[in-house]
């Protein structure tokens, strides 16, 4: 039966990843829907105290002795609204606590202007290998449009100073589809973005999140978004201009230098487990799903007085998983691997989606190659709606 | 018996009969200050949501008259809407009396009249009653001179109120029990009981609703339905307060409800008369007048596995609607279902929300169609309600459309607007006079075809609400008909095709191709909508493939958000019907006979 075999299936052996959110922000942006808060006299210290028990608290937890850690990853917010230091002092501390691979992957996001030369230093050589800089646009008038706290300027200047600081690792991220641009203009972002010299690069088109100032403004007419033409160009020319580059598109909103793919997001495509610490963040260990109270002082409160965090729970059951496996799993252009889908959830892909699969193959929007199955050219662009169906 | 009344609450639609029916519970001291919301007698869900009422609804109010003498008030609220006048025939019938709510800046309209000629149908005594005398626009002297010319009704009864405010309804209820006569009736009798509405619960079997005629009734006592001998136990009688009152005994002239166990839905038919089986009457009372469904529409499970249930959900809806039909039918696109008939368009929507909200089957209803008479030139007769069912044109001698006599009643400033629409929809024979100063009665015969789907709402826009319409069948007419079938990707949706006049039928075709381009969401094809008479094309357009999705970046804390978002699109897609690779959704069904305005 499925059900003993996914209970007696060890997820253990499985690299995991850890996550820890820092849920600060200079200022919020206007298109920003994350968990984070912005302004003077935010409970930094406080926090900081926070996690560290919440860390500390695995320390005696027998739950994760036997998970090996391969990609560590603090995100935001704007982690680099803690001191250097302190991040450092984070991370120390999480490599004491847990079992963490020995040469592990460890990622940081920081925005331009939250983090100079000597703080990059810091973080280069507290054990940080990897950074991801959230540079969004490269024409200051965009910028100030999205409600970016940055310019251009700024955001080159970091990705210098991360260079000079000994980092070899650097992603940016950037995002098109913004109101009002132009595919050229577009062209004149990602180009200059390339001049950058990055290794990595995140690239989305903008959405309208529910309940933003941007969104806001879009409703009133106040700008308006692209046309579809003109966003298929956009996906056009970044797909086109990255390739020239010799940095291949490995997941839908993803470009990377051969070996330079990030391990720690690829780790959520393919289903793996992963930890997730702080405020908001989300942890998924076998069929539990557990996100932390994405509020501050909730999760500060909490943390003081019960010495745990308020969860919100979902408990996966085997088919849902499996299916969030497989369209998690098409984000990536390789795809899923038919037989480690079958030897991790005794469930044969191809059988179990039968007609509805078959089509979607005849159809050309998905392609079978060899073990794995993957999303075709045709079908990349229309992935949601291809993954409505298997979902 | 002296002390029960048995009236009904009969209107034009909106005139506000079920916000009268609000103060009077509340006069009569039925709910608390808490429990009350507005039109409380409006409990279904669709009731609410349209702010109409649909089904008649009865209530049994205690009242106190002046004189300190305690009655009985058996209230029934009706639809005020042309699709359920028999629900409003069917309340006369259990009933002696009636209150005809006029809106008093409104007027007298379509079906004030229509109503209060079945109410004289039905030898009722009338109390008119005008309404919203708190309106700024409110004329109730102009309203009452109306009513005394136009209806021939004596002013000394005519009563004026606002249900809003609840002024003047104290004495509306004092009318009611001066002037409207008691009910009649034995309670010595052998019993006969009619059954005048009914509704299934899962657990007690059918909830009866009657009027008890002659005789008396008692728990335990031993039943026979007439119409077909099904014999019961009562387990339970009672009246309907806000929830089912039980008693030990309903006798003649009351009205209430019989709970005996009956599980075989068909058993219990409204217009039946209930008797005794140990002293049984002698004829069954003459029960409702056969109805006529006027529009007909196939109705499909989106999931075929749906079938049985849909089966068992219509036989259990047709209990609390009794003026449904429907028989089996299947289609090459949609598969096996029902072909069903129905009063009106708002009657077939109230009938697909009531399976889907009441029953949770997700539906799709084919393009209604009305009824034809065809000749053919062997000599045969075929009647025909579904294009399914259209013959081979080279054997049609002749064919025959039916035709209604239509009655509007608009304001004299707009007579050319409404003959212009009357036109359009091929009218014949239009007359006019004028009842009143100012206003106009326009008749007109008019095919069924071009005034059941938007011919109301049309009316209404081009006369700024003022028009309002009724109508009665008149006779079938020549017609030439043509079937139009629609394409998807060049395969033919039957459950698209329609009957249309010929000369109606290439305009019909481009209006059908643009509304399915407007509702058929675009998918990973191209998509080719064709029109087709007889296999020749007349109209063509394209939904261009889907070429993009918006993929934003989805980590960690996204996947379960996003999965949700996926789950959702996906149950969307569930309530398309794919045809070929297409999803057809159910909207696109009906939407194909919506016209440009
Ligand atoms: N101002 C005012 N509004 C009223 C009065 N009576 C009813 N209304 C309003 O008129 C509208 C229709 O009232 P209903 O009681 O639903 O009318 P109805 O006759 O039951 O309508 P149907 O059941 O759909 O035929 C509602 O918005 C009521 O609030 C009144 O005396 N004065
Ligand atoms: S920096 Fe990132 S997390 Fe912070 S407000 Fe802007 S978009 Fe949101
Ligand atoms: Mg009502």
């Amino acid at each position: 039966m499925l059900d003993s075999y996914l209970s007696s299936h060890r997820e253990d052996i499985l690299p995991h990843g850890l996550y820890i959110h820092i849920p600060f922000c200079r200022s919020k942006c206007d298109y920003c829907a994350f968990y984070s808060i912005a302004g003077t006299n935010l409970p930094i210290e406080r926090f900081f105290k926070g996690l560290h028990k919440e860390i500390s608290f695995y320390s005696q937890r027998s739950s994760m002795a036997n998970r090996e850690f391969a990609t560590i990853f603090f995100g935001g917010g704007t982690p680099t609204m803690l001191s250097p230091s302190s991040l450092v002092e984070l991370l120390q501390l999480s490599r004491n606590i847990f079992d963490v691979d020995d040469n592990p992957e460890v990622s940081i996001e920081v925005n331009p202007a939250t983090v100079d030369y000597n703080g990059l230093l810091t973080l280069r050589r507290g054990g940080f290998n990897r950074i991801s800089i959230g540079v969004q646009s490269l024409n200051d008038e965009e910028l100030r449009l999205l409600g970016r706290p940055h310019c251009v300027a700024e955001a080159e200047k970091t990705m210098r100073s991360a260079r000079r600081a000994g980092f070899h690792n650097v992603s940016i991220d950037l995002m098109y589809g913004l109101p009002g641009q132009t595919p050229s203009q577009w062209r004149e972002t990602l180009l200059r973005g390339l001049e950058m010299e990055p290794q990595h690069l995140s690239i989305y088109e903008l959405t309208p999140e529910e309940g933003t100032p941007l969104a806001r403004r879009l409703a009133e007419d106040v700008c308006h978004l692209p046309h579809e033409d003109e966003v298929l160009e956009m996906m056009d020319i970044t797909v086109r201009e990255c390739t020239a580059m010799g940095i291949l598109r490995y997941e839908i909103s993803n470009y990377a230098l051969p070996g330079f793919e990030c391990e720690h997001n690829r780790n959520y495509w393919r289903a793996y487990p992963y930890l997730g610490l702080g405020p908001g963040a989300v942890s998924r260990l076998n069929i539990r799903r557990a996100a932390n109270v994405a509020d501050v002082n909730a999760y500060c409160e909490s943390i003081e007085q019960a010495g745990v965090v308020p969860v919100e729970e979902e408990v996966l059951d085997d088919e849902t998983w499996f299916r969030e496996a497989v369209i998690m799993g098409l984000r990536m252009l390789d795809g899923v691997s038919i037989s480690e889908l079958h030897h991790r959830f005794g469930i044969n892909a191809l059988t179990y989606y039968g007609e509805i699969l078959s089509k979607l193959i005849n159809d050309k929007f998905l392609v079978i190659d060899g073990d794995h199955l993957h999303l075709s050219p045709l079908g990349l662009p229309i992935a949601n709606s291809i993954m409505a169906r298997l979902v | 018996m002296k002390t029960i009344r048995n009236f009904s609450i009969i209107a034009h639609i909106d005139h506000g009969k079920s916000t009268l029916a609000d103060r009077m519970i509340q006069m009569c001291g039925m709910v608390t200050d808490r429990e009350f919301k507005d039109q409380l007698l409006d409990n279904m869900e669709i009731e609410r949501e349209r702010g109409i009422t649909i089904k008649s609804q009865t209530i049994c109010l205690p009242y106190t008259a002046k004189d300190g003498t305690k009655y009985t008030l058996n209230l029934v609220d009706t639809p005020g809407h042309v699709d359920f006048s028999y629900e409003v025939s069917r309340a006369l019938a259990s009933c002696e009396g009636a209150l005809l709510l006029i809106d008093a800046a409104q007027g007298i309209e379509a079906q004030t009249l229509a109503n209060l000629y079945l109410a004289m149908e039905n030898d009722l005594d009338i109390i008119p009653v005008v309404n919203k005398i708190d309106l700024p626009s409110a004329e109730p002297e102009k309203v009452t001179e109306q009513i005394e010319e136009d209806l021939g009704m004596d002013g000394d009864t005519i009563k004026l109120c606002s249900a809003k405010t609840g002024k003047g309804v104290d004495d509306v209820l004092e009318a009611i029990v001066k002037y409207l006569p008691p009910p009649e009736g034995d309670p010595e009798a052998p019993l006969q009981a009619l059954i005048f509405d009914a509704n299934y619960d899962p657990y007690r079997g059918t909830i009866i609703s009657c009027r008890i005629i002659n005789g008396r009734l008692k728990t335990g006592d031993n039943i026979i339905f007439m119409s077909n001998g099904a014999e019961y136990k009562v387990e339970e009688l009672g009246i309907f307060h806000f929830r089912r009152e039980p008693q030990k005994e309903l006798s003649a002239g009351e009205v209430g409800y019989i709970i005996a166990g009956v599980k075989t839905v068909s058993d219990t038919k409204p217009g039946d008369t209930i008797t005794l089986k140990s002293a049984p009457c002698a004829d069954p009372l003459e029960g409702f007048q056969e109805v006529q469904q006027v529009v007909f529409s196939s109705i499909y499970p989106i999931s075929t596995d749906d079938y049985e249930d849909l089966a068992a959900a219509l036989e259990k809806l047709k209990l609390n609607d009794a003026a449904l039909t429907f028989q089996k039918d299947s289609s090459a696109a949609l598969g096996f279902g029902f072909r069903c008939g129905f009063l009106g368009l708002l009657h077939l929507e109230v009938v697909q929300e009531r399976l889907e909200r009441e029953f949770g089957i997700s539906l799709i209803l084919t393009v209604p169609s009305v009824r034809y008479n065809f000749y053919l030139n062997d000599g045969r007769e075929l009647i025909v309600d579904n294009p399914a069912h259209f013959p081979d044109p080279s054997t049609i001698d002749r064919v025959e459309e039916p035709y209604i006599k239509a009655t509007i009643l608009i304001p004299e400033r707009y007579m050319g607007t409404v003959m212009t629409l009357c036109m359009e929809r091929r009218g014949e024979n239009t007359n006019y006079h004028y009842p009143m100063p100012g206003r106009i009665e326009f008749t007109c015969e008019l095919p069924l075809a071009e005034v059941i789907y938007d011919f109301y709402d049309i009316l209404k826009s081009v006369t700024q609400g003022y028009g309002s319409f009724d109508y009665e069948l008149a006779d079938y007419r020549g017609s030439d008909l043509v079937k139009l079938d629609f394409l998807v990707n060049g395969e033919p949706v039957d459950a698209l095709s329609q009957l249309v006049h010929r000369t109606k039928a290439r305009e019909r075709g481009v209006r059908g191709c643009n509304r399915l381009k407007e509702e058929i969401p675009r998918q990973m094809f191209k998509i080719a909508i064709q029109a087709a008479i007889g296999g020749s094309f007349v109209a063509r357009t394209n939904i261009s493939a889907l070429r993009k999705d918006v993929t934003a970046k989805c980590y960690g804390g996204d996947i379960s958000r996003k999965r949700k978002l996926l789950e959702k699109q996906k149950a969307g897609k569930k309530r398309m019907k794919t045809v070929g690779n297409v999803d057809i959704p159910q909207s696109a069904f009906l939407a194909v006979l919506k016209s440009d305005q």
